[in-house]
């Protein structure tokens, strides 16, 4: 008789969602996660009086009580709606490319569109039809997928078949011609790692139309507030979470996977095993190789580290609007070619790097103490040239990177330098240290078309595995969620039957 | 559903990019132990540490040279701390120390420890460490640095007593610069036989313009000429003249923070200009100005451990220390609660938490503490 019908491996957004699904159907579960809180991306941490959120920016999918989105019935099942405060925003995003273009969206497609029509109104009528086009698409994508409809041919199905798999960068060229205008409307790119030539359309659709139709959420108490409501769930259920506590080894036993081995070397064991590790760990560094199919990492050679991050998070000593910020949501890019600012990302250095200032006090004034102000900046850097600095020199370059934000920043908010009281960076090795992610990828891997379902099978090759998170599919918050529901659903099957 | 792949729109081209690919891609085995070794060399978990010196530094204070017998040492930012794991009267518990050595001086981490009234720790390291001793501490934290982005390039250093430690390692780093900072260091003690570093702080001074040590004794023994009594505005003013344009950082005794703040509060110094370290839990928790005063530190509470076994806890004592006592391995680093590496839940009863305790807003709502900076005021039940 094994420990535990399941264990999960890591307490990030995909484990934890996996683990109180799990639970909440009775089955015993054991989470094990490395690091001494919950969440994984979804945390916080306090400097003086500032609490920053780490990571979620704007939580998608969640649509309101009359028009709920997925991700709010993924919030009901776990319990997490009635534990939780989520904040409705109304504001999609201000875009600002310095010396070219301010503008500020509203989620509300009528506002994006009159107020493009406004700007680029030699433009006014490929604005209204890449809309109507965009949400007759998710009709589409509704029928075909979420009802799932028998007869999904081209016939009934037009705009999937035209439009899904071609880059954003060529649907966008089918429909405008100012790059200003196109680059206005996919600064989403960032949220998805990839820039718009490399992006499948309907990952960058799906996108833009949800926080579109579903607006955009935060969560009092910051994206903590889900990790801690998740894992007391989990521990109400009677079931177990053990922090500081790394797994060194998956084991194998009769071609299934059986239970763990801890880095202090406690083997526990269980029926099945859910791993919210990334898919390179699980594989590389905690399961035998003879257990894996002899072709598994030629087939995996397709799929790239993706992008990490370089943040700057700042506590100011006034409120926003002294600052200067007047917006939750503000995309700051030096250039208008989403090409380059991406090739910048591969760079340690920062120079023509898109970036992404959140203030967190438009969507939940109580953010920060009064008369106070809680910004974070953050550009997309892949990891891979950082995990070649030499030790001695990863501070020098560490506060150079971030003084060279600060100069992309003062350029657009000069006030706020000068009002910092609490300032913390965090390079791809941060990530890397508190995520265990390779190269501190915060996405999983590169959103290459192939890594959809339609070109990889997501099942794992050993019988009693399971992946979860942003390896197993989409990175971000409402992805990892329905990732880690979805894989305890198969997991039940697996351990009832 | 089952959409006709080959009839989508660029499907073919996408498998011929994945194919490409799939060709140039990373053969992921080769990866194998890379990350946990690129995280060694910034962050190890632990370190294994063997005291090469040890330096007579006052009648009641030595330091430690450390070095890493079989690895290279990670880099740390001058102000950084270690915590060193030690066992006291076969009691697993660990202590902070601030490196009072340059990132310069590669090679080795210094540590001052200075003899604390009832405190177990430094009386053992004082007392009992020999060099060729092999300890062990974590990887060098703490956010108490100067961060050339945000802070001034005029700097002013309030130490009191062995909080010179962090502004030690400063100085010495600047000492290393060619067109370094404006620094100004204001030290108080309590004797002028207690001042650390006092020879080398007057070493590095002399006749330098952008270092000033001025030293403040409370209890100036007969020759002592320098400034004497607290670190007060008056003092401040007189010293520095203008306050404006200066970053001011504190280290010191937990009451220096309260007097010190108020006295730059006067003077008109903005709070985000005053950086303060993380200084331990007062080693007498009901000095603490929020400690209820009805509540005497010697009573016992017990305390279960869900799934475990009840233990007596005294309500002068931090409930991470009384965990240890009773020999419960809970893993800690700062022990001034900021770092919450020794996060509990708490599932029922109450605990006197001070205010310096950082713990995140949604861990106060959902009954997670800090047990360093946690002292029971009734029986408790936690999870570990």
């Amino acid at each position: 008789m094994a420990d535990y019908d399941a264990i999960v491996i890591g307490a990030g957004n995909g484990g934890l969602a996996a683990a109180a699904t799990l639970a909440g159907a009775g089955a015993s579960v054991c989470v094990l996660e490395r690091h001494n809180i919950p969440g994984g991306c979804a945390t916080s941490f306090c400097r003086g009086r500032f609490e920053f959120e780490v990571a979620l920016h704007q939580l998608s999918g969640m649509g309101t009580e009359g028009n709920p989105g997925p991700l709010r019935f993924t919030m009901a099942n776990l319990g997490v709606l009635e534990r939780v405060e989520f904040i409705e925003s109304n504001d999609l995003y201000r875009i600002q490319i310095p010396d070219r273009i301010d503008i500020t969206l509203k989620t509300d497609r009528k506002q994006v569109v009159d107020e493009l029509s406004g700007r680029f109104p030699e433009e006014r009528e490929a604005i209204a039809n890449f809309f109507d086009m965009l949400y007759a698409y998710f009709q589409e994508l509704v029928k075909a997928f979420f009802l799932k409809d028998p007869d999904a041919s081209p016939e009934r199905y037009p705009l999937i078949y035209r439009y899904s798999m071609r880059s954003t960068k060529d649907v966008m060229d089918s429909y405008f011609r100012s790059p200003l205008l196109k680059s206005v409307i996919t600064i989403y790119w960032s949220y998805l790692g990839l820039p718009p030539s490399r992006l499948m359309f309907m990952d960058f659709a799906i996108t833009l139309y949800s926080y579109l139709e579903y607006k955009s959420y935060h969560v009092k108490g910051g994206s903590q507030s889900i990790s801690n409501a998740l894992a007391d769930i989990i521990v109400e259920k009677g079931q177990e979470i053990r922090f500081n506590c790394g797994v060194k080894r998956i084991l194998v036993r009769d071609g299934r996977a059986a239970g763990v081995i801890t880095e202090t070397g406690e083997e526990i064991s269980a029926g099945c095993v859910i791993s919210n590790a990334s898919k390179i760990t699980t594989y590389v560094d905690l399961i035998d190789r003879e257990h894996l199919p002899g072709d598994f990492f030629g087939h995996l050679r397709s799929s790239a580290i993706g992008v990490s991050a370089l943040s700057l998070y700042m506590g100011l000593d006034c409120p926003p609007s002294e600052a200067g910020i007047t917006q939750p949501t503000n995309f700051i890019s030096p250039t208008e070619d989403y090409e380059r600012a991406y090739e910048c990302a591969k760079t340690v250095e920062v120079s023509e790097d898109s970036g992404l200032l959140t203030c967190y006090n438009y969507m939940d004034p109580s953010f920060s103490p009064e008369g106070t102000t809680i910004a974070t900046f953050v550009t997309l850097k892949y990891g891979e040239p950082w995990m070649q600095i030499k030790p001695e020199e990863y501070h020098e370059i560490k506060f150079r990177c971030g003084e060279q934000m600060m100069e992309i920043l003062d350029r657009v908010y000069p006030g706020v330098r000068g009002r910092i009281e609490e300032f913390e960076i965090a390079t791809p090795l941060t990530h890397l240290r508190y995520l265990g992610h390779p190269n501190g990828s915060v996405y999983g891997f590169d959103q290459h078309p192939w890594e959809s379902s339609f070109f990889t099978q997501q099942k794992a090759p050993i019988p009693g595995l399971f992946i979860t998170g942003a390896w197993a599919g989409m990175g971000g918050f409402q992805p990892t969620y329905q990732s880690g529901e979805k894989v305890a659903r198969l997991a039940l099957k697996n351990i009832k039957g | 559903m089952a959409l006709d792949l080959h009839k989508m729109q660029n499907y073919d081209r996408l498998l011929e990019q994945m194919n490409e690919f799939r060709e140039r891609g990373t053969d992921y085995r080769s990866l194998r132990g890379r990350m946990s070794e690129v995280m060694d060399r910034l962050h190890p978990k632990r370190l294994r540490l063997e005291v090469a010196e040890i330096i007579q530094e006052t009648p009641s204070a030595k330091t430690f040279r450390l070095v890493a017998p079989d690895r290279s040492l990670p880099p740390f930012l001058p102000g950084q701390y270690i915590t060193v794991y030690t066992e006291v009267q076969s009691v697993a518990t660990a202590r902070a120390y601030s490196l009072s050595s340059a990132p310069a001086d590669s090679g080795h981490y210094d540590i001052t420890v200075r003899r604390l009234a009832g405190g177990l720790v430094s009386g053992r390291m004082l007392d009992r460490w020999r060099v060729g001793d092999t300890i062990e501490a974590s990887s060098p934290s703490g956010n108490f640095y100067h961060n050339r982005i945000i802070h001034d390039r005029s700097v002013v250093y309030l130490a009191g007593g062995s909080g010179i430690t962090p502004f030690m390692s400063m100085i010495r780093q600047e000492a290393t610069r060619p067109a370094g900072m404006n620094v100004c260091l204001l030290y108080g003690s309590n004797s002028d036989g207690d001042i650390i570093f006092h020879d080398e702080l007057n070493r590095l001074a002399e006749g330098n313009a952008r270092f000033r040590y001025v030293p403040v004794v409370e209890k100036p023994g007969a020759g002592y000429r320098g400034k004497t009594g607290y670190l007060t505005a008056d003092l401040i003013r007189e010293v520095l003249g203008d306050v404006e344009g200066r970053t001011f950082f504190l280290c010191g005794p937990g009451a220096m923070y309260d007097f010190c703040i108020r006295q730059l509060e006067a003077l008109g110094v903005p709070r985000r200009k005053i950086r303060r370290e993380m200084f331990g839990a007062l080693p007498d928790i009901t000095r603490h100005r929020d400690w209820p005063a009805e509540v005497n530190p010697a009573a016992e509470f017990s305390v279960q451990i869900k799934g475990k076994d009840t233990i007596k806890a005294k309500a002068g004592d931090s409930l991470l220390t009384s965990l240890e006592k009773n020999g419960l391995k809970v893993p800690s680093l700062c022990r001034s609660g900021e770092c919450s590496y020794c996060r509990v839940k708490l599932l029922s009863g109450r605990v006197f938490q001070p205010k310096e305790s950082l713990v995140r807003s949604s861990d106060r709502r959902f009954g997670y503490i800090h047990s360093c900076m946690s002292y029971p005021l009734t029986d408790l039940e936690i999870l570990l």
